[in-house]
């Protein structure tokens, strides 16, 4: 009988979605991971081009009226669609290919409630509205969530990984936004 | 009477919320979904000024900035890109065009309407 060792599974690269990211790989030994609170991340994917993504939202929209740095608004899942959609348009992706997975929104303490459940309705809204397919959502509850996605393949998991909250509530400045530059 | 604005976006997300932050600040909005659909607009709606996205399906925001600056729609109808990119490449190429302005998503509701005021003015 063979003593050989079993073949090990390949080793993935992992990459942390931060909230305010949004990444975008066709690499078969990538996978993407974020844990989610009240944020909500959503998967794309377009199984013909073999690429995917994954984003990582604080807050659905800007209040009505938004006298905030616009470096901020990137927290926002408008926005954060925006340059999902847009990644995966530049790398070979066709929009009418897309599909979605929705993940997140947990109501994670009193009084923030809302958070989760606006950021599920957004998603649900946002991606109904480009005519994007959603074919499953793991949301809402009050538990935190840990997904992993590999974006080449379009697979993801999504563990439940605890009842405290682990989601500290920190905006992350994106490099670049909001300027203006006439000619 | 209040000034007019096409937006040019493929996304309608994005549409809406320009739609809101603009009508917010008092000017009249329409809508196109891409360049194709922006040109076929233009052939009877007579804009202040474009707002354009760059990349869009069928016809893009450089492809749109060029069939309206060497068409005769509308000499020096100012357009501004409003877009997620931010090369200098990119942006010397809007230029280059005949873009007005280059403006960077995600957008301040603000800085976009003091920008569209300066150059309307």
């Amino acid at each position: 009988m063979s003593m050989m060792s079993p073949i090990a599974p390949p080793l993935m690269r992992r990459l942390t979605v931060a909230q305010g990211d949004s990444i975008v790989s066709g690499d078969p030994d990538v996978e993407f991971t974020t844990v989610l609170g009240s944020c909500v991340a959503v998967c794309l994917h377009d199984g013909r081009a073999g690429v995917g993504g994954m984003n990582h939202f604080l807050l659905a929209e800007p209040a009505p009226i938004a006298n905030e740095d616009a470096r901020l608004l990137n927290r926002y899942g408008v926005h954060s669609m925006e340059l999902l959609i847009n990644a995966m348009l530049k790398q070979g992706a066709i929009r009418q290919n897309l599909k979605a997975r929705i993940y997140g929104g947990a109501t994670m303490r009193q009084g923030l409630g809302e958070i989760g459940n606006s950021n599920i309705q957004f998603a649900r809204r946002f991606l109904t509205n480009e005519n994007i397919a959603i074919l499953g959502e793991n949301v809402g509850g009050v538990s935190a969530r840990r997904v992993e996605f590999r974006p080449a393949a379009g697979l993801s998991r999504c563990k439940t990984v605890s009842t405290q909250p682990v989601e500290q509530i920190i905006i992350k400045s994106p490099p670049v936004s909001g300027d203006v530059e006439l000619f | 009477m209040s000034r007019r604005i096409l937006t040019v976006d493929d996304s309608p997300s994005m549409r809406m919320l320009l739609r809101a932050a603009l009508t917010e600040q008092g000017f009249t909005v329409f809508e196109a979904e891409d360049g194709v659909d922006a040109l076929e607009k233009l052939e009877t709606a007579t804009p202040d000024l474009v707002i354009t996205d760059i990349n869009m399906p069928r016809m893009d925001g450089f492809e749109l900035i060029e069939a309206l600056r060497t068409g005769d729609v509308q000499a020096g109808l100012p357009i501004l890109v409003l877009t997620t990119e931010a090369s200098d490449e990119k942006k010397a190429r809007a230029r280059s065009a005949g873009a007005t302005g280059w403006i960077v998503k995600p957008f301040d509701r603000e800085k976009l309407g003091a920008a569209i005021r300066r150059v309307l003015h």
